[in-house]
């Protein structure tokens, strides 16, 4: 098996999976970072008042961080194929351990915007039938 | 790699600090403002940790991390 797979070569093709993996997911955050950028300097031109558009943005950030955080773990689990020192496993760990617990708490954010957002959805909803019908006819007394 | 890294989240940390007078616009409340600020400042911290990190870098991507985690939850109990 040493002689197929020679461990230099095993090194170094792990090396450039983990290169390729972590830097798509940092072209993701990035990318991620300069849509959202955009987005919010468009909104506020138009101006105030729009919340459910500034929580729907807030939203695809934090999609797309998630995103670039699952490649970025995926390097974590190639790079523990070749790790040779306890100081490289140790930072490791604690790097992967950082990206987990960043990746389930935001996780659990979009899920409390994503609540948030079908709330409003639904307030909206409820108030629409109303204001409507008080708008048709404005001088008619509440039955 | 990590000189490009490091000028992209330099550059997603300006993003942030500019993004927070437009957020601020949009949705009208200094709270929001400042959650778009953490989650750029969080992107950032990201960026910094692909590539070869270092202790350093390790500690101060946990710490951003911690301190939008303490701030958010903060802000979420205060708007209550």
């Amino acid at each position: 098996m040493e002689e197929l797979l020679p461990e230099s070569v095993l090194r170094d093709a792990v090396d450039l999976m983990v290169r390729l993996v972590e830097a798509a997911g940092a072209v993701i955050i990035f990318v991620g970072a300069v849509w959202a950028f955009a987005r919010f300097v468009a909104a506020g031109a138009r101006g105030g008042g729009r919340s459910r558009t500034f929580t729907g943005i807030r939203l695809s950030l934090g999609r797309f961080l998630a995103l670039g955080l699952e490649f970025q773990l995926a390097g974590d689990v190639l790079r523990t194929a070749v790790a040779p020192s306890f100081t490289e496993i140790g930072q490791l760990a604690a790097i992967a351990a950082i990206r987990t617990a960043l990746n389930f708490f935001l996780g659990r954010e979009i899920a409390q915007e994503r609540e948030e957002i079908e709330r409003e959805r639904d307030r909206e909803r409820d108030r629409g039938p109303g204001r409507e019908a008080a708008g048709a006819r404005p001088g008619t007394p509440p039955r | 790699m990590t000189a490009v890294l490091h000028s992209a989240a330099l550059a997603v940390t300006a993003m942030g600090l500019l993004a927070v007078l437009p957020a601020f616009r949009a949705s009208g409340s200094i709270r929001s403002a400042l959650a778009v600020l953490l989650d750029f400042l969080t992107a950032a911290g990201l960026l910094r940790l692909a590539g070869d990190p270092s202790w350093d870098s390790v500690a101060l991507a946990a710490a951003v991390i911690a301190v939008r985690k303490l701030v958010t939850t903060g802000l979420r109990t205060a708007g209550r």
